[in-house]
């Protein structure tokens, strides 16, 4: 077998939004609580105030709620 | 991750090496000189031992420099059509059901401030809201009740 060698990205970035979600973009794996594994290229939010009714991901009551941070 | 990176595929597997990170501890050629070969080029041969044996000492690896994956799972990917950008990363971020959300690996970590924050090799976000060191968990999420998938 044949050595390969390939060049590789940047890392993917993880930002806290202020007062707001968690995003993840860049190529990485997500893992969800049941084990599902998504991989490749994706940008997520992640509800980061406990409020969300679609967690993982935020719906935006971090707005109602007020999350101060 | 980086453009030093190399990897090497026996067709079932393959082995990934991360120079940065490789402290040249030794561990792996003195286990298995028959595929980790520095004096050679390519320094590894994956036709040198069985894929057992190779998964066995790139886990003895004691500083993450190796790391390697079934080529069904690199497949897997692509058939799912999310290849289109670069593949090889080792960063995952985890959702741990009523608790944080857990990064491993090649993440850059931004605070609400645009400053890059430090973060190790596992780094736990806070996702309830109460926790007293955000953005980081500090376990208060047990404490309130937090639930969340
Ligand atoms: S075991 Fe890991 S750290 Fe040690 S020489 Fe091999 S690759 Fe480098
Ligand atoms: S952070 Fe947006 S809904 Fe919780
Ligand atoms: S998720 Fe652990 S403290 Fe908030």
């Amino acid at each position: 077998m044949q050595e390969k060698e390939t060049t590789v990205h940047q890392p993917a970035e993880v930002r806290i939004l202020k007062d707001g979600p968690i995003m993840i973009k860049g190529t990485f794996a997500f893992k969800d609580s049941s084990g599902k594994i998504t991989k490749g290229e994706q940008e997520l939010y992640i509800c980061r105030c406990g409020g969300s009714s679609t967690k993982p991901w935020c719906d935006n009551t971090h707005k109602k709620i007020g999350l101060a941070y | 991750m980086d453009k030093t990176d190399r990897k090497y595929t026996n067709g079932e597997i393959t082995v990934f090496w991360h120079p940065k990170k490789c402290i040249h501890a030794t561990t792996c050629y003195r286990e298995l000189i028959e595929v980790f070969n520095p004096r050679k080029r390519p320094w590894v041969n994956m036709n040198g031992a069985s894929t057992e044996e190779i998964i066995r000492v790139v886990k003895l690896c004691p500083t993450q420099a190796l790391a390697f994956k079934y080529n069904k799972d690199i497949d897997g990917d692509k058939q799912a059509g999310i290849n289109s950008g670069p593949k090889e990363t080792d960063a995952e971020a985890r959702i741990m059901e009523d608790g944080p959300l857990v990064l491993k690996g090649s993440f850059i970590l931004y605070d609400i401030d645009g400053k890059e924050l430090k973060h190790y090799k596992m780094t736990s976000l806070c996702r309830c809201g109460a926790s007293n060191t955000l953005p980081f968990c500090d376990g208060t999420h047990r404490k309130i009740g937090y639930t969340g998938k």
